[in-house]
């Protein structure tokens, strides 16, 4: 397994609160890392021997509902021998009583040995990693940042197609306020990867995306129909939230025209992966369910793997079965 | 025509080289009138620049937080001190890379618009000037800031 020694030094006692904080080698060293975790490739998630994290604590903080983010945090945490503590409602936070981000920061970061941090606002993680004393993950800032989203995307686009250089990959749905659009877009610029982009002209990329990438001379087809997209090797599906529409004819006709089912998915033949960060409303039918390429559920099992390889990064030692893995 | 002179400074600054057109913005920034007089020129021919405003105050000294914001409004801004009558100090304003605690993000959403922090921002590039919030990562041209 190739390890960039320091790229994967990197990691420890770090905050992880944007994907652009983090290089192509440091990106490439966390997924190599995860594949280390990925024992049993068809089976349950590997739990390690002896408990790397015994002892140690994770707190979760989401000031915003979530289930696969926070589970998955939870689960890595557990099999790595480590304990959890926190709250999945701000209801039953102090936050509640008019407590600060900040406050509640300096608190909780004495009873854990890293945070997890989901909020509303857009910039809280930043804010809680320059607050504390301990590494602080988040796990997406209003509309801004879901870095680990982004990582597990990357480890299952690279598990199923074997490589991230030389792929065309479409977005698909909500352009313009899907974060995980943005952060995977952004990550996805380190690779040689031709962009495609799919949508509703008012759901269209932010302009300042379309500059970043112009920036660094990439950029990407937009087209509205996803049969103008040519050829793709990926298509990640995201869900077009009807509050974004203050017209709800428009949601209406919007939703149904960004709906992927199997016979829309058929002229790019068996090698399309299908991926979408879920929870799904319509925008992809169950009869897609059973394509080979549909990835959607197995991002969700691999949340779980790349989130222990960046809790062991950041908090462990060495990784494991390191020479026999 | 010459710049406007119905006074001289005896005391005070002179906010030169402003884009046309900008001159209203300044003395917004600054939170004018609170000292004076002050005299405006807008549109003043200019031997370097074709046309420029031009802003005089009687009284006024600038702080570092006032004129890192005034240099937001074009490349070439100077600030002239005045003392005894005669220019004692003259700076060309330059925008600092990094912005800390002079300006208010304009996302509604940005956390610092709620917790008790300082707004920070990174400069992104030369005039036209834009910014990238350290906190909610959005980007926002000088005009909207």
């Amino acid at each position: 397994m190739a390890q960039n020694h320091d790229a994967t030094e990197a990691f420890r006692g770090r905050s992880v609160v944007s994907t652009a904080d983090f290089s192509k080698d440091e990106i490439l060293a966390l997924l190599d890392a995860a594949r280390a975790f990925d024992r049993y490739h068809d089976g349950p998630v590997w739990t390690p021997q002896p408990p790397e994290l015994q002892g140690r604590v994770l707190g979760t903080l989401f000031f915003e509902a979530s289930t696969r983010t926070r589970l998955s945090f939870e689960s890595a945490m557990l099999r790595l021998g480590g304990s959890v503590l926190g709250f999945a409602d701000a209801r039953i936070s102090s936050l509640s009583k008019g407590e600060s981000l900040v406050d509640t920061i300096k608190v909780v970061e004495g009873y854990c040995d890293a945070i997890v941090l989901r909020h509303p606002r857009e910039g809280a993680a930043r804010l809680a990693a320059e607050t504390a004393h301990i590494p602080v993950i988040n796990g997406g800032d209003g509309s801004n940042q879901h870095p680990t989203q982004t990582f597990l995307d990357l480890y299952t686009i690279r598990e199923a197609a074997g490589r991230l250089d030389g792929l065309k990959v479409g977005f698909m749905g909500d352009l313009r306020y899907g974060r995980t659009v943005h952060s995977l877009t952004e990550a996805l610029m380190h690779f040689d990867v031709d962009l495609k982009f799919i949508g509703p002209e008012n759901l269209s990329l932010p302009q300042e995306l379309r500059e970043h990438l112009a920036a660094h001379g990439r950029s990407g087809v937009e087209v509205e129909h996803l049969q103008d997209a040519g050829d793709l090797d990926v298509l990640y599906m995201t869900r077009i939230q009807a509050e974004r529409f203050p017209d709800p004819m428009d949601y209406e006709r919007v939703r149904h025209a960004y709906r992927v089912d199997r016979a829309a998915l058929e002229p790019f033949g068996e090698k399309l992966k299908i991926l979408h960060p879920l929870p799904r409303v319509n925008e992809v039918a169950h009869d897609v369910d059973d394509l080979p390429g549909a990835l959607y559920f197995r991002q969700s099992r691999n949340g779980v793997i790349v989130r222990m390889a960046l809790l062991h990064l950041i908090l462990g030692g060495a990784l494991p079965g390191r020479g026999d893995a | 025509m010459t710049q406007p002179s119905d006074f001289q400074l005896t005391a005070g600054t002179v906010i030169d080289h402003l884009p046309v057109g900008t001159a209203a913005r300044a003395l917004q920034l600054l939170g004018l009138p609170r000292e004076g007089p002050i005299t405006v020129g807008i549109n003043v021919p200019s031997p370097r620049h074709g046309r420029k405003d031009i802003v005089r105050v009687e009284g006024l000294f600038l702080e570092k937080r006032e004129s890192d914001r005034l240099a937001l409004l074009g490349p070439n801004v100077s600030v002239s001190i005045v003392r005894d009558g005669a220019v004692a100090e003259k700076t060309v304003l330059d925008v600092p890379e990094r912005l800390r605690g002079i300006l208010t993000c304009p996302n509604p959403t940005c956390i610092t618009n709620e917790e008790p922090v300082s707004s920070s921002f990174v400069r992104l590039g030369a005039f036209p000037y834009s910014f990238r919030c350290t906190y909610c990562e959005r980007i926002t041209r000088s005009a909207d800031l």
